[in-house]
């Protein structure tokens, strides 16, 4: 009896390990949870020689408020350190004393159609063309983690026209 | 004997013009970059951007830059035919069109990966970060028009 009862024993665990190890192997390979610590980091080299064009920075999609604004602002920075914000595929409405300034994007302000308070901003000059691409230089040392979006402002209305979020590229 | 001297000397310069032009590839410095997007992720936490370059030859490139993800098994890069991708575990059991850019080579950093040549990009609108053994999204890139 005392032999029986070892042997069912023993067989039984035998048959939990035949059946149980191929059951922790196959949800370790299914599962793979040591990868929720370990990191794969990679580092490429961009797909094509680094050259003397400017490189983007920051980028964005404009959304129109007061007026319907489309396009792309991004800022570059130029082979000799000179950052500058270029409008692509760029269309806003027409208007009085119309402004292209950096501000920051969680600015209160904004968030209006017409501002009431003051922008903390950045002033990059009268708007050139209300269709087109077109470019802004920045003044020297900008702070872009700070003044992190592209405001069309109508200085004359308090109206803001349209917002690009700039986000790193 | 004069002749065959001579012979040598045009071959050697000829070798040596060749051998010192820039290779091919110098030529491709300014790629144009033809579409940009931000990655957003829920199942896992995915940050970065997705941007598809266009060589001067014609080949499409899709490089993630800042790009951060959980790890996981059988992670690929797809870019399917939608707008956006739900932050949804099981977003593709529908048959949304993908096409398939190869394993993720790390869940971390800058990395490229070639797109199949013919791809119609107006169509294929969204990069998505994507675990093939549990039909889950990590992460989400809609891309726009640079």
């Amino acid at each position: 009896m005392d032999s029986h009862i070892r042997f069912w024993f023993s067989r039984r665990k035998w048959v939990l390990v035949a059946v149980g190890l191929p059951v922790l192997i196959g949800a370790w390979w299914a599962f793979r949870p040591e990868k929720l610590w370990i990191n794969q980091k990679v580092n490429e080299p961009a797909p094509f020689a680094s050259s003397t064009d400017p490189q983007p920075l920051y980028t964005g999609r404009l959304e129109g408020k007061a007026h319907q604004t489309s396009g792309r602002a991004t800022i570059y920075k130029t082979a000799d350190g000179k950052e500058y914000l270029r409008l692509t595929d760029f269309s806003t409405s027409n208007g009085p004393d119309v402004h292209v300034l950096l501000a920051r994007s969680d600015d209160e302000n904004l968030k209006q159609e017409i501002v009431k308070g003051q922008v903390d901003r950045v002033e990059l000059g009268l708007l050139k063309g209300n269709q087109g691409d077109q470019n802004y230089d920045l003044p020297a040392s900008v702070d872009l983690q700070k003044y992190d979006a592209a405001v069309i402002y109508c200085e004359r209305f308090h109206a803001v026209f349209g917002v690009a979020r700039l986000e790193q590229f | 004997m004069d002749c065959k001297i001579r012979t040598v000397l045009a071959i050697a310069a000829l070798a040596f013009t060749f051998g010192m032009q820039p290779p091919a590839h110098a030529q491709d410095s300014n790629a144009k970059t033809l579409e940009t997007g931000t990655f957003h992720g829920k199942v896992h936490t995915t940050s970065g951007r997705a941007t598809i370059y266009q060589e001067k030859d014609g080949r499409l490139i899709l490089r993630l830059t800042n790009f951060k993800t959980s790890n996981g098994p059988d992670v690929h890069v797809i870019l399917i035919a939608a707008a956006d991708a739900d932050d949804d575990a099981n977003f593709l059991k529908s048959n949304t069109e993908r096409v398939e850019l190869g394993k993720l080579k790390g869940n971390e950093g800058d990395q490229n990966y070639a797109i199949p040549s013919g791809t119609d990009l107006s169509k294929f609108q969204t990069v998505s970060i994507y675990c093939e053994r549990f039909n889950a999204n990590f992460g989400a890139a809609p891309l726009e028009k640079f």
